[in-house]
């Protein structure tokens, strides 16, 4: 079990930073992903951090002990590729066993470490397989299996979903997660997939242009993203117009279309000033319309099995996206309650 | 991301013999006949003292070897468009996907580059001398009463370069068409295009890399060819590089051997680039 | 063009593309002294002359000795070159490519004159085959470029990573993960080379010493003369064995060779 903790790590390709002083602590056996669009540098950091790339400025501790200077090889990492990056010209058994006889464990160890991994990545009886004759989610958790046989220090994952179909793809999900759980083994995990940081991690890393915008628990990037540019990469948002009331300690009271709440706040706020309130779709609740409730117009509406996707249209000419279960359905034209709680608003900027 | 990367020289070392070898026996030897084109002749010896533009000035001063210069680039010319003309349905019939016997008929296409130049050229000057086998039979058939002329003469020589050269157009032009994306074709054809239309608007412009390629390859290849011409042509149709391998071998005069290696070299190359221009292709090397 | 007229066609050129290689094969069974039409019965008597023919037995061993060792040589220059030129090179990388694939598109003719003239200049001359080596490496250098270069372009730098990851230091990265996927194409190129030095005949025209003539050369010097089915009987046993060996290379060893 490795704590791993990262110090102003920064990486420049001339004077274009790919990633910039970034800093994080891992906790021991802990999942944490690596979340951004490409090109964020999520992929270079784990790059630096299985040794693969080369360290600009700043620290990489496992244990608190600098590895910058240990090559990729001497790491003790193990890693999955995107592309399983399985030995073609090795059966299951020799991918598995690679990493082994490189640390020289002795051949009756092996082969119990071995059978201990393909039992637990599912996969007995399949030894004397080539890496062709496997379908992609078997030779993905030989990949799995690979790595982890070797009993690294940490688990290093590069977007290893992202080549599978939808339906395989969520079943991976939960079994790398259950798998790791099982293992205890200290984790980072890239992907520019939200849904997937979501389930998968304990905490999520969302980064843009090099920088970390936000280190939180799913929940937390979710439901209190701290920008908007986060908030909107790993969900949909409406933005709605409000404006300030009066302002108290750390708080804001505000009134707007869809009511007059009392918010926590960030940014400092006077009262008169127009600001914007971010809201999920999922928070809205629809009924029928009544006298006195926030009310709106269906423009559109989307039927996707699960959920009802709802195009509206408030009395002030802004649009809204709501997202319900399917219970109550409204048809194009028909006039509708909005009902949100207070506490699944924020606060995401002054307008003029 | 490259693997293995590592600092210092260490990846140096793994250039550095095909450098060395390179630069000391191809680039020094191509110099060094520069510079042997501006010798004096010898007067017993290879090359004399000194330096001159006379081996220049015989050169041009003679219209036999002009003349000679224009026959090898006529004879190249007319060596590529033949190949290029009965190439390309090979070619094109090569990449179909539904081809039966391909792994023969690609077999076939390459068994020249297995065979000796010699030995080629050896089998052509069977068929075609005046008692070769297509004389004999044509005769035997009272079809002809005297041999026809296919040897000794620029028809032979053209028709056995044709012979020694047509893998080296196949092969590029296979490698362009191969290239092209097959939806494309069906999409000429799903808006409208008919069969030919399909080809001639978007396969054939397609492929030009492919041909320009194939076409540069095969004339270079034949100003140079030695020893085809040299069998086939025997003494009475001489091609500039059978005179300049004679005026170095027969006679050493090698300050005049290297100019006519030059001036024919150079009105190649010359012409290569106008071609690669009049085609407005950026090419390739294949 | 219709599908039958196009196959009919192209037939007709396959015809083509043959047509010497199989009279020069039909040629040497020819009874008769000359070579005439049709042949005077079937005979190996042109075999046999050719094999009591100690020029030209001595040409077919120095051919096989040049062709070898130039395969040697050429294989292990052009295998570095190529790993050189996929794995490191950066911004030089066209210009390693182009320079490697040089002796292909420089005319063979010049190149064996300036080499001749090369070898006396520095001393070397045509008194041993180190001159007709070295034109031979130098023409061979890119068939083994390309044969290695394009099996390393198939070859995923995320296998050597994955192989660190697991520990694996730098030799044993290269023994284990690197060898065994680029092996084909060391073998193809090789095997390529060899088949190639077998065949040159300009630069080993130019650069031949007393006695070091090829099978080609002697050849040639013997049909500039003579016209008995004995060169078709030289002629289709050379054909034999370059056939030979890429029968050996594609079927029995299963590779591909990369001829561009």
């Amino acid at each position: 079990m490795t704590e791993v903790s990262i110090e102003k790590l920064t990486k420049s390709y001339g004077n274009a930073r790919a990633v910039n002083a970034i800093s994080m602590k891992i906790a021991e056996g802990e999942f944490i992903s690596l979340l951004g669009p490409s090109g964020c540098g999520k992929t270079t950091t784990l790059k630096m951090i299985a040794g693969f790339e080369d360290v600009t400025e700043g620290a990489i501790r496992f244990d608190g002990q600098d590895v910058v200077n240990t090559p990729a090889e001497k790491r003790d990492i193990g890693m999955v590729f995107q592309n399983y990056a399985l030995f073609p010209h090795m059966t299951v058994e020799q991918n598995l066993a690679f990493g082994l006889e490189m640390r020289k464990v002795p051949k009756p160890q092996m082969r119990e470490r071995i059978a201990k991994v393909l039992d637990m990545v599912q996969l007995k009886g399949y030894e004397a397989r080539y890496p062709r004759q496997l379908s992609g989610g078997q030779q993905q958790r030989v990949a799995l299996g690979r790595a982890l046989v070797i009993e690294p220090k940490i688990l290093l994952l590069d977007e290893p979903l992202a080549n599978l179909d939808a339906k395989l793809r969520e079943e991976m999900r939960v079994f790398i997660r259950d798998l790791q759980r099982r293992v205890g083994i200290t984790t980072v995990y890239v992907t520019h997939d939200q849904a997937e940081a979501m389930t998968m991690s304990d905490r999520v890393v969302v980064m843009f242009g090099g920088r970390i915008a936000q280190i939180g628990s799913p929940t937390d990037i979710y439901e209190r993203p701290e920008n908007h540019e986060v908030a909107e990469f790993v969900g949909q948002v409406n933005l709605v117009q409000a404006k300030v009331e009066s302002v108290g300690e750390g708080t804001a009271t505000v009134t707007s279309p869809l009511g007059d709440f009392t918010l926590p706040t960030k940014i400092s706020v006077k009262p008169g000033n127009m600001v914007s309130l971010a809201l999920r779709p999922e928070a809205i609740e629809l009924s029928k319309a009544t006298e006195g409730q926030p009310a709106a117009t269906v423009l559109a509406s989307y039927y996707s099995g699960a959920l009802m996707d709802y195009r509206l249209k408030l009395d002030n000419g802004d649009e809204l996206h709501a997202q319900t279960f399917p219970v109550n359905r409204f048809a194009e034209g028909d006039r509708v309650a909005l009902h949100a709680p207070a506490e699944r608003f924020w606060l995401v900027g002054v307008s003029k | 991301m490259s693997p293995g990367k590592t600092k210092g020289i260490g990846p140096y070392l793994l250039i550095a013999p095909a450098g060395l070898l390179l630069a000391v026996f191809l680039v020094l030897p191509y110099l060094n006949i520069g510079v042997m084109s501006f010798r004096v002749p010898g007067q017993g010896t290879p090359y004399g003292e000194g330096f001159t533009l006379v081996n220049y000035a015989r050169f041009f001063a003679d219209s036999f070897y002009i003349w000679q210069v224009v026959n090898t680039l006529w004879i190249g010319f007319l060596t590529t468009a033949i190949c290029l003309v009965i190439g390309f349905p090979v070619a094109w019939q090569l990449t179909r996907p539904n081809m039966r016997f391909r792994g023969l008929a690609y077999g076939l296409v390459l068994s020249p580059l297995l065979v000796g130049i010699v030995i080629r050229s050896y089998g052509w000057t069977i068929l075609l001398g005046n008692n070769g086998l297509i004389n004999r039979t044509l005769t035997n058939m009272g079809l002809i009463d005297s041999p026809l002329p296919l040897m000794y003469n620029a028809l032979g020589i053209i028709i056995a370069l044709v012979h020694v050269f047509l893998p080296f157009m196949i092969l590029p032009i296979m490698n362009g068409i191969q290239g092209i994306d097959p939806s494309l074709e069906a999409a000429a054809r799903s808006l409208g295009a008919s069969r030919t239309t399909a080809f001639r608007r978007i396969v054939l412009p397609l492929s030009m890399p492919g041909i320009q390629a194939g076409c540069i390859l095969v004339f270079v290849l034949s100003l140079s060819a030695y020893v085809t011409p040299s069998l086939i042509g025997g003494l009475k149709v001489k091609t500039m590089a059978v005179t300049v391998v004679d005026a170095l071998i027969d006679t050493f005069q090698w300050p005049f051997g290297s100019a006519l290696a030059l001036m024919l070299s150079v009105t190649g190359a010359v012409i290569v680039v106008i071609f690669g221009r009049m085609t407005r292709m950026k090419w390739k090397v294949a | 063009m219709s599908r039958p007229f196009l196959t009919g066609y192209c037939l007709l050129i396959y015809a083509f593309l043959l047509a010497p290689i199989l009279v020069v094969v039909g040629a040497s069974f020819n009874a008769g002294a000359f070579l005439t039409f049709p042949p005077q019965g079937l005979s190996f008597r042109w075999y046999i002359t050719f094999f009591n023919n100690e020029v030209f037995m001595r040409a077919i061993r120095t051919s096989l000795w040049v062709a070898f060792v130039t395969m040697i040589i050429s294989g292990v220059i052009g295998t570095m070159a190529a790993l050189f030129h996929v794995l490191h090179a950066r911004r030089s990388k066209d210009v390693v490519r182009i320079a490697m694939l040089a002796p292909l598109l420089l005319p063979e003719v010049l190149t064996a004159i300036s080499l001749l003239f090369f070898v006396y200049a520095i001393g070397i001359g045509t008194q041993n085959m180190v001159g007709m080596i070295i034109g031979h490496v130098l023409i061979t250098l890119p068939f083994v470029f390309i044969n290695v270069s394009a099996s390393l372009e198939s070859f995923d730098p995320s296998w050597d990573m994955a192989a660190r990851s697991l520990g694996a230091p730098k030799l044993v990265r290269f023994r284990r993960i690197m060898l065994p996927m680029i092996k084909s194409g060391v073998i193809g190129g090789c095997l390529f080379a060899f088949i190639i030095s077998f065949d040159i005949f300009t630069i080993s025209f130019m650069l031949k010493g007393v006695g070091t003539s090829t099978l080609p050369i002697q050849l040639f010097d013997y049909l500039r003369t003579n016209f008995t089915p004995e060169a078709a009987a030289v002629s289709t046993v050379s054909i034999v064995l370059t056939l030979t060996v890429v029968i050996i290379s594609e079927k029995v060893l299963g590779l591909r060779i990369h001829r561009f």
